[in-house]
């Protein structure tokens, strides 16, 4: 397990938060997702296996950009 | 190789942080070109739509009216509202639904109505709907601009970090960017001069000003040896530092993660509200759809059921629910920051307010950690007593043994043979052909020294809150060395502040029962755990745990057991290094006042955390069966709306108020 950061660009709302944190816990290999919707950031806890590209693709699922992600 | 990429780390770091800030602004310059942009055209459409009311067709006629309207609309909700319907009808489509699918329905079919009045009996609402866009910008526009002030504190804290510093490069002093410094380099930093990263002075003397930092007000004084902390001011001399940590690695970078990971934490009181947000635009939708049907199959007028509806999809708003908790923790926890107090863990601050006991480690929490000898006690020459002492003490590396060493001040040490370290009792060894025995009564039971005549000396001792160091040579006492550790300043005045608020408090300690009482009364401490093996606090704060929810206060180093099995764990710094793991709270600085303040901090941003979901329920349970009811007009709907997620920021941001 492991922890990254994600800066997440595109969120205004209160759903919007709760749509992205849905998106990312349906990646196998995520067990913890909590967006800080002040920062702009997401915070997940993630399988060393899952390549970065599974968590990007969870973030544009629930149409947002990901800007980085920070090991 | 190494050094380069050392270099590298800090570089990526600094450029992330300069991101941060004009990505905030540009978002509220966003919405501020849209703000405007739709307020050219909405105005003129507020004006034709009171005309309309008021004349009702007479100089132009109602169908030149609404092209009029529909063509002033058009840019409002098509261009300025673009991102929002993109973003609204997208969540539509793909299950995702958020705030914008509301507000993008609404604005649609109301935009919709008016092109159908050419086809059919029907009322029109597309003034309505380019109205409910541009109070739907607006409103966004001044929550961004608050949300922006809600984190305006960390804000700072990413700004502080210095750009350049000044180093001694191949003997002359050069001036590079911040990111070029690496580990080892001297750093040369002048008065009033910020110190660009954490190191170890290594020549000069000044006073810094740490309290953007710490929280700690007064400059502290640096000279050879002191530890100083990158972002702090040079006072007043020059001082040459050599850099111990840099980029990722400082106190700063340190401080600014604990602040920002904890906002993605969760306040349990604030489960509720994330499940009613999760499935709260979903269940809008059907709201709506049933307020439509049960509008024209009561009312008979189906523009009369599209108004309602409209009504109801834009009062609707899930932000100021998702908003409340996370918008109060961030303007607590900026606070917080600013004072040098860091909360971890959201949790904390809704546990805080159970809490009954506040138990504190003694050494290095309420003590400074820096035993000193205060008192002695000899039988023979003090010279003689120090010479012997220290000798033996300084081949062991006890807090104790540290304060004898240094005491005693030798500048030859007598030679010692077969010395033995006698784990959590003392030390033996023999200088000559003398045996000699050094450490505390059980000790000297266990060696059969006989302690007549002294016991009152050693009462005595402990009863001042001294540790009682017995010196023994050839089983015969040569005197006593009585070793304290100085409280903190301010400790007596945090523990009567906690009395006086109600809490018990509780020292926890491996010293005696005697030793800890005096220190107890000395602090005004009511309760006291003595005799505790450094393994077994954890166990004793479970016992206390019993009785009530125990806030423990530890240094975090080898407390981390205690820590975590109390209900709120406090971390105490020690000013220049910050114990990340094992606190639910961290304190920069190592004053006790500060769990003072992250008490009252907690407990104050706990009450706004409430107020704000009281608002934010309270908002949609009334003004959702009003919009249903077909009470409220489409407009004064959106108006509502905005004004809710408004209030509960603004509100947050009323936290700044309150004093910690």
């Amino acid at each position: 397990m492991k922890k990254v950061k994600i800066n997440i660009e595109g969120m205004h709302c209160a759903s919007c938060a709760a749509n992205i944190e849905r998106s990312l816990r349906k990646v196998p290999g995520v067990k913890e997702a909590n967006v800080s919707l002040v920062g702009k950031k997401c915070f997940v806890e993630v399988d060393e296996r899952v390549p970065e590209e599974e968590l990007k693709k969870a973030v544009a699922r629930a149409g947002y950009k990901t800007l980085s992600i920070e090991g | 190789m190494r050094n380069m990429q050392n270099n590298r780390i800090p570089k990526m770091d600094h450029k992330d942080h300069d991101h941060s800030k004009p990505a905030e602004d540009s978002e509220i310059r966003d919405w501020k070109k849209k703000l405007i942009g739709s307020w050219i055209f909405a105005v003129p459409i507020a004006i034709l739509m009171v005309y309309m009311r008021i004349l009702n067709g007479i100089i132009i006629s109602d169908n030149i009216s609404i092209i009029i309207l529909l063509i002033l609309g058009f840019p409002v909700v098509f261009v300025f509202g673009f991102s929002t319907l993109k973003s609204g009808l997208r969540g539509l489509f793909t299950f995702y639904f958020n705030m914008d699918s509301l507000i993008a329905l609404g604005t649609l079919i109301a935009y919709t109505t008016g092109i159908l009045t050419f086809f059919m009996e029907i009322s029109d609402y597309s003034g309505v709907s380019a109205m409910i866009m541009a109070i739907f910008v607006t409103g966004k526009y001044i929550e961004a601009k608050a949300r922006g002030r809600a984190s305006q504190e960390i804000k700072k804290l990413l700004e502080l970090g210095a750009k350049n510093a000044r180093v001694e490069r191949d003997g002359k002093e050069i001036e590079i960017p911040i990111s070029e410094v690496v580990v080892g380099d001297i750093l040369i930093i002048k008065p009033g001069e910020k110190i660009p990263t954490d190191g170890i002075v290594v020549k000069g003397e000044s006073a810094v000003d740490e309290s953007m930092v710490t929280g700690e007000s007064l400059p502290i004084d640096k000279a050879k040896g002191s530890n100083v902390i990158g972002a702090t001011i040079n006072q007043d001399g020059i001082l040459y530092v050599k850099a111990s940590k840099i980029g990722k690695d400082t106190f700063l970078a340190h401080i600014i993660e604990l602040v920002e990971e904890a906002q993605g934490t969760k306040v349990p009181i604030q489960k509720t509200a994330d499940y009613i947000t999760s499935i709260f635009v979903p269940s809008i939708l059907v709201v709506a759809i049933l307020t439509f049907f049960g509008w024209w199959y009561f009312n008979g007028e189906i523009g009369r059921a599209i108004g309602v509806a409209i009504s109801v999809l834009v009062i609707a708003c899930p932000c100021a629910l998702g908003l409340a908790v996370p918008i109060a923790l961030t303007v607590g926890s900026g606070m917080g920051a600013k004072k040098g107090i860091l909360i971890r863990k959201g949790e904390a601050i809704q546990t805080m307010k159970e809490i009954k006991y506040v138990v504190f480690d003694k050494t290095g929490t309420i003590t400074k950690g820096k035993p000193e000898v205060r008192q002695i006690y000899s039988k023979v020459r003090e010279s003689y007593l120090l010479e012997i002492a220290g000798s033996l003490e300084k081949l062991s590396e006890h807090p104790l043994s540290k304060a004898i060493v240094n005491k005693a001040g030798l500048k030859r040490y007598k030679p010692v043979k077969s010395f033995k370290i006698l784990r959590g009792r003392g030390v033996e060894g023999k200088i000559g052909s003398k045996n000699i025995v050094i450490g505390n009564s059980s000790l000297m039971k266990e060696k059969s020294i006989s302690l007549k005549g002294l016991e009152k000396n050693i009462e005595e001792f402990e009863d001042s809150g001294y540790t009682a160091v017995i010196i023994s040579e050839n089983k015969k006492v040569l005197g006593i060395i009585g070793i304290a550790d100085a409280v903190k300043e301010d400790s007596r005045k945090a523990i009567s502040i906690l009395n006086y608020a109600g809490y018990k408090t509780v020292i926890i300690t491996g010293d005696n029962e005697r030793t800890a009482k005096a220190i107890a009364k000395e602090v005004g401490i009511k309760e006291v755990i003595a005799n505790v093996l450094p393994e077994d606090k954890a166990k004793k704060v479970m016992e206390l745990q019993r009785r009530g929810f125990v806030a423990f206060i530890g240094d975090g180093i080898n407390d981390a057991p205690a820590l975590k099995q109390s209900n709120v764990g406090i971390a105490m710094g020690t000013g220049t290094d910050i114990a990340i793991e094992a606190g639910d709270l961290v304190l920069a600085r190592g004053s006790l006042m500060g769990v003072v303040g992250a008490i009252n901090l907690s407990k104050a941003t706990f009450s706004k955390i409430k107020q704000n979901l009281f608002w934010a329920f309270a908002y949609n349970v009334i003004a959702i069966p009003l919009a249903v009811a077909g009470v409220l007009h489409p407009i004064i709907a959106e108006i509502a709306m905005a004004a809710s997620s408004i209030t509960v920021v603004s509100n947050a941001n009323l936290l700044r108020r309150k004093r910690i």
